[in-house]
């Protein structure tokens, strides 16, 4: 048996060398050179044949929509970096739900260019993964965020918190901790809703506003925390209905969204982000 | 070398030929590694890859919608790969109504497509994947996209 391990372990080497080999030989040249522009494409299709129901979301970063936001001009981001110290929680949901917060709050700190905030969202990052039992994952991404805002390299630094909430989610995913990895990026999405409606609310324009419009996001939100009835917690419930109210406000279809609906949202996801941080 | 030995070396080298052999332990992650080669030239152009990826797999000539949220200011790339290099794949971008929304320049290359939006409004998209061409009868799929 020893021998039959070690022939197949040198049978390995020759082949991965032998492979190896080959790629050096035909080093590809990059994706986009060498490609040809798409042939005759339908331009209309029944997307209701195509997609049934809302799954599968990726729900964007909140960078995402701070970098749309950003463009339309005039926001101090530093009016909105939120650097106090959170509350220490012992429920999983409510760590996932800050965890996805506090990340948010490091894409805040990141638009404003704060590397001392950044650094200390680091290691908050990293306390919480800790607190819910994926900190491994995290270590090389909190150290990773630190040299780069010293560096004040603001593109690895958004780079470095995007891939800590996938390696957090990824290792709920792999424990089966699906519900809590919904949960960070509900947190995340508040806190950058609570962030977008401030920034329009306090200089409203119908393109600033425009960027509320997420109705399908909202469903899967509601439908995700319509699956969690084992986490018997009143914030979870205080978000639900929430999103209830928050939804006919957004769903508006080709109308624009009302200064009073982002006032309305302001209100509601400034109630949450306080209820997430802080114990009642 | 005895003639049992000659047997083991060569049952051992099939055995692990086998375990090498393109699709013997292929996954969704080798797919998204090519999507992500396909999106590895436009980082320098300052796109942000996410992280997150949709991947599955299809019979050819199956079609798959994802929605996406997309915010009007930003403009989108959506990369597709498979890692079956023999396979044909597209990937194409269309509104809540069903009306095709990318730019001109999206491109098809066998086993990598691309596609480019640039939102004329916020809201939900479907990007629909498709495996034109392949030798497989399910292939691994893998979609990333990027933002600036």
């Amino acid at each position: 048996m020893i021998l039959f391990v070690k022939i197949c372990r040198l049978s390995v080497t020759l082949v991965a060398g032998l492979a190896l080999g080959a790629n050096a030989a035909e080093t590809p040249k990059p994706v986009k050179e060498v490609a040809k522009p798409v042939k005759e494409v339908d331009k209309q299709v029944d997307i209701k044949q195509l997609s049934k129901k809302v799954d599968d979301v990726v729900v964007p970063l909140p960078n995402e929509v701070f970098g749309a936001l950003n463009k339309l001009g005039g926001v101090n981001w530093r009016e909105y970096v939120r650097n106090e110290k959170v509350s220490n929680f012992t429920e999983r949901p409510r760590i996932a739900l800050l965890l996805g917060a506090v990340i948010a709050d490091g894409f805040i700190a990141v638009q404003a260019e704060d590397a001392p905030t950044v650094k200390e969202i680091g290691q908050r990052v990293l306390a919480l993964a800790k607190g819910i039992g994926v900190g491994n994952s995290i270590t090389p991404h909190a150290k990773a965020i630190t040299e780069a805002a010293d560096k004040r390299n603001w593109v690895s630094v958004r780079q470095e918190l995007d891939r800590t909430q996938n390696s957090v989610q990824q290792a709920m995913n792999e424990v089966h901790d699906e519900k809590l990895s919904q949960l960070v990026s509900l947190g995340g999405w508040l806190r950058g809703t609570e962030v977008l409606t401030a920034v329009v609310n306090k200089r409203y324009s119908e393109e600033g506003a425009e960027l509320l419009h997420q109705p399908d996001l909202l469903v899967y939100f509601e439908s995700r925390l319509q699956s969690m009835p084992e986490y018997n917690l009143k914030l979870l419930q205080d978000i639900q209905g929430a999103l209830t109210e928050v939804r006919p406000l957004i769903d508006v279809g080709n109308a624009h969204i009302s200064p009073a609906s982002v006032k309305r949202i302001n209100e509601i996801t400034t109630k949450l982000g306080d209820a997430i941080t802080k114990k009642s | 070398m005895s003639a049992s030995l000659k047997s083991v070396l060569r049952l051992s080298l099939i055995a692990c030929l086998l375990g090498f052999a393109p699709g013997g332990r292929a996954s969704v992650d080798d797919a998204q590694s090519f999507a992500l080669q396909a999106a590895e030239p436009y980082v320098k152009e300052g796109f942000q890859v996410r992280e997150d990826y949709w991947g599955g797999d299809l019979a050819a000539g199956e079609k798959k919608a994802v929605r996406q949220q997309l915010f009007k200011g930003n403009e989108y790339w959506f990369w597709l790969g498979t890692e079956v290099e023999t396979a044909k794949v597209s990937v194409h971008v269309y509104d809540a109504e069903g009306k095709l929304v990318e730019q001109s320049d999206g491109w098809q290359k066998g086993h990598f497509a691309g596609a480019h939006v640039v939102p004329k409004s916020t809201g939900s998209y479907f990007v629909i994947v498709e495996i034109e061409q392949s030798p497989e009868e399910r292939t691994h799929w893998a979609l990333v996209y990027g933002f600036r």
